[in-house]
């Protein structure tokens, strides 16, 4: 910047903002945790879990229930927080249960009928959701379809593609497959850790580095953000194939920790997934969401199915549930926006 | 212009004895915070254009707002020809023959033009259905009347953005309109088209409507009003006769201060280095466009809209596939696929459209300047907050951005504060070629001086200036060579020293006929 700019616009007195009015500290305090969504989503973990505690407790406030809790977490975690990235970016995937239930059968018939080393058909099946998301991204990128679309015949079709390659699923994985999702490492099931790592790297990713602000930056303008020098299709594949990457490695992993391919596999998850980010802050207009907030969403959803199976509520009712949550979340969103 | 001086002549000021057509009363509006209309008297006589200009925040669209029933004043009257007149909603306004013209538009694009001029209110027939053979009639005696050669069942769609305004006049007038109110009804439209516009508005006015112009555009001020009230800061600093003002005290009534439009003294050496040179460069709808700009010169491509600027200066910026021809940066050649090959080679663009295509709106002020500036505030490949900062700051204090802070969002700035935002982003990267188009569009006139002076030193410390304006005004004080173009092509080049507005428009003028989507 030049300084000689300065000379010349001294003269401009600054105009003033108006300066929003000052609140009483227990206001600001109120407003505070309103607006911030993660601060939102930790009263509101803290109220359950207290509720619970008070409620149930029998079965709540134990340690063998924290650590269900936490594996039921892990699944949703790893995809929330591609989920979180796309939604970011403006955009989401709702191929993500199918791509689940294809890369375990991949991975299961690599193991089982191949014979290949365990490791081999892990990544083999961690590889196949990347590519299904590379697929998903070109079409989105390349021939201009959305990604609603794009991702909804995804679904399907991937989901008639398993059944095709193993019509009744992959049974019985052998033992040396097994130790991907069912190894305990200080009481938790390895699930939980891989989910750990996955949110602290994307946490950092999403938070420090130049590449991926550059989802920020499109999904809030993607005009503005090619103008910008950035490349928007690049960014956006990377972004759908990143999706399917942890797609791939939550379904061979849920593979390896029920022993078993399941055609079935996934089902819903995307709702389950969608729902957590848009808790945790994400807009469908894109642009706004943290990794911080996918993870405290997935959590909430969790303990909130914990707790509806606690009080035994029927199964059918944590389907109702999710959605109610998810209009909830949007409803949320909309009034703060139409707030300000 | 002759032939509208004589218009406004035959239009006898009125006597001072008529009761005004509207008459506004020390009206007062507050909201949360910020007063802003404070005692406010306005009139407008049968039969006058009367402009109303402002900074922006000067609460000229408070007011028009109120006078269209969309707000109540908190104190003060209304009357119309000296009857109480308080619209409790725009309904009771229309009715009360008020039709008010918004800078954005209000029309359903995908409809026909008769089914927007009737949205809400279709003829029907006795049986109840709506009768589009009535619709259609009357509104192609509407667009005849406007001297428009539109089809009334052309979607909107595929209208021209002048085209859309005289529908949006043209709805207006079909509702039997006494007061007509229009808010910077140019901002989209070609010199020629709003010429044509102001042949309109002198005819309505001769009709007997009371027009009230709001505009930033002091030259179509005095080409179209006969009086001018000046607000500043919700308070009327002067009303007077355009043909016994100036526009040097209308700038000073808006602003409070003085500023100069006039052109910079100092010029670019003659000698300096070419620094970019467009050869031949053809890239549909650019037929044929050549340009050199030097080293610390200002180039303005002036044309009438649809001429091909935009859409050249978009080539060299890569985001058109060029088909042939070449762009040499110093004397390289540059054949850019995407705008980050040409801001590698020392580009930067503002582009026309700040809000669609500059601005990441919801975004903060610090994150809209770092992102063409990845490379100053992030070291491999991680950002640093406090380098993110520290450059949003000192564009903030460079370009005198008026903000709270640097997380601010930039929806919440002004338009020249938004602009200037956008200036900063490039300027951090130090270009060598900065390409703006349209640089003070929706711009008030305190923050047109200032990006005047940005672009001046920019060009004064030797970076090579592209500007696109329609503003002929704007392309007279900025530019130190003009280059015209018209129909895609380059058609000559026009030393400043020697401009005028009549050189500039010939020059810019189809030769071929009628022009394609054209008024006439």
């Amino acid at each position: 910047m030049s300084d000689t700019l300065k000379p010349i616009l001294e003269k401009s007195p600054a105009h003033s903002e108006k300066q929003p009015q000052k609140d009483s500290p227990f206001k600001r305090l109120a407003k505070r945790i309103a607006w911030d969504r993660p601060l939102l989503l930790i009263a509101l973990l803290v109220l359950l879990c207290i509720f619970m505690t008070l409620r149930y407790p029998e079965a709540f406030p134990h340690w063998d229930n924290a650590a269900a809790v936490l594996l039921d977490a892990a699944q949703g975690g790893i995809l929330t927080v591609g989920m979180m990235i796309l939604l970011v970016s403006g955009v989401f995937d709702l191929s993500v249960g199918s791509t689940m239930a294809f890369s375990g059968i991949v991975a299961g018939v690599v193991v089982k009928d191949f014979g290949a080393p365990p490791l081999l058909a892990f990544l083999a099946g961690i590889l196949t959701g990347t590519l299904v998301g590379l697929i998903n991204g070109t079409i989105i990128t390349r021939f201009r379809i959305n990604a609603l679309i794009t991702t909804l015949a995804m679904q399907g079709i991937l989901r008639g593609v398993a059944q095709l390659v193993a019509p009744s699923g992959v049974a019985n994985l052998p033992q040396g497959f097994r130790p991907f999702g069912q190894t305990m490492i200080m009481g938790l099931q390895s699930p939980f850790w891989v989910m750990l790592v996955v949110v602290l790297v994307a946490f950092y990713a999403m938070s420090r580095t130049r590449y991926f602000r550059q989802f920020y930056y499109i999904g809030s303008n993607p005009r503005a953000a090619s103008l910008s020098g950035i490349k928007v299709d690049k960014v956006t594949l990377v972004g759908f194939a990143l999706m399917g990457t942890l797609a791939g490695l939550a379904g061979t992993m849920l593979a390896s920790r029920l022993s078993n391919a399941v055609i079935l596999a996934g089902v819903g998850v995307e709702l389950r997934a969608i729902t957590a980010a848009i808790l945790g802050g994400a807009s469908l207009l894109g642009g706004a969401g943290t990794i911080p907030g996918a993870f405290l969403g997935v959590l909430f959803m969790s303990l909130i199915q914990n707790t509806l199976i606690i009080a035994r509520v029927p199964v059918f009712w944590q389907s109702i549930v999710v959605g109610v949550v998810l209009l909830l979340a949007i409803g949320i969103d909309q009034l703060g926006r139409s707030k300000r | 212009m002759p032939e509208t001086r004589e218009q406004i002549n035959r239009v006898s000021g009125p006597s001072p004895t008529t009761i005004p057509r509207l008459s506004v009363k020390n009206v007062t509006k507050s909201f949360p915070g910020v007063v802003a209309l404070d005692d406010v008297s306005f009139e407008v006589i049968a039969g006058e254009i009367h402009a109303m200009v402002g900074e922006n925040g000067a609460g000229k669209s408070t007011l028009m707002h109120i006078i269209a029933g969309v707000y109540q004043p908190d104190q003060g009257q209304l009357s119309i020809d000296g009857k109480p007149y308080a619209p409790e909603d725009e309904k009771a306004a229309q009715q009360a023959g008020v039709a008010i013209v918004f800078q954005e538009g209000s029309l359903f694009p995908p409809l026909s033009v008769s089914e927007n001029i009737f949205a809400g209110r279709q003829p029907v027939t006795s049986l109840g259905a709506v009768d589009f053979g009535r619709m259609r009639d009357i509104t192609k005696d509407l667009l005849q009347d406007l001297e428009v050669g539109i089809d009334p069942s052309t979607p909107v769609a595929l209208l021209s953005p002048s085209q859309r305004q005289l529908v949006e006049i043209a709805k207006a007038l079909s509702q039997k309109v006494q007061i007509l109110i229009l808010d910077e009804p140019t901002s989209s439209l070609t010199i020629s088209e709003a010429r044509h516009l102001f042949k309109i508005l002198h005819r309505l006015a001769e009709r007997g409507v009371a027009i009230i112009y709001v505009s930033h555009r002091l030259g179509e001020v005095f080409e179209v009003a006969q009086r001018v009230t000046v607000l500043k800061d919700g308070k009327v600093t002067g009303v007077r006769e355009i043909s016994k003002t100036t526009p040097d005290e209308l700038i000073h009534l808006e602003v409070g201060r003085e500023l100069s439009f006039a052109r910079d003294p100092r010029l670019p050496s003659s000698d300096a280095p070419v620094v970019l040179e467009i050869e031949d460069l053809v890239v549909p709808p650019v037929k044929h466009a050549s340009i050199k700009v030097r080293a610390g010169e200002i180039v303005c491509l002036a044309g009438l809209v649809g001429a091909g600027r935009t859409e050249l200066c978009e080539a060299i910026f890569g985001i058109r596939p060029i088909l042939s021809g070449s762009i040499k940066v110093n004397g390289v050649h540059l054949l850019p696929n995407h705008p980050i090959d040409a801001m590698n080679m020392g580009i930067g663009m503002v582009p026309e459209d700040r809000r669609d295509a500059g601005l990441f709106l919801a975004m903060s002020i610090a994150a809209n300047i770092a992102s063409a500036n990845m490379d100053a505030v992030s070291q491999r490949g991680v950002i640093s907050k406090r380098d993110v900062d520290r450059l949003a700051q000192s564009s903030v204090d460079t370009l005198h951005i008026a903000t709270p802070d640097i997380e601010r969002e930039v929806m919440f700035l002004s338009g020249g504060n938004q602009q200037k935002v956008l200036l900063g982003r490039w300027l951090a990267r130090k270009p060598k070629i900065l390409i703006v188009d349209e640089p003070t569009r929706g711009v008030d006139v305190g923050a047109k001086a200032d990006l005047y002076a940005i672009l001046r030193e920019l060009a004064q410390n030797g970076v090579a200036l592209l500007v696109v304006s329609s503003d002929l005004p704007e392309v007279l004080a900025l530019a130190h060579r003009i280059v015209v173009m018209s129909e895609g092509r380059t058609v000559g080049e026009i030393d400043a020293n020697d401009a005028d507005e009549v050189k500039i428009l010939q020059m810019a003028t189809p030769k071929s006929g009628v022009r394609e989507g054209g008024l006439e």
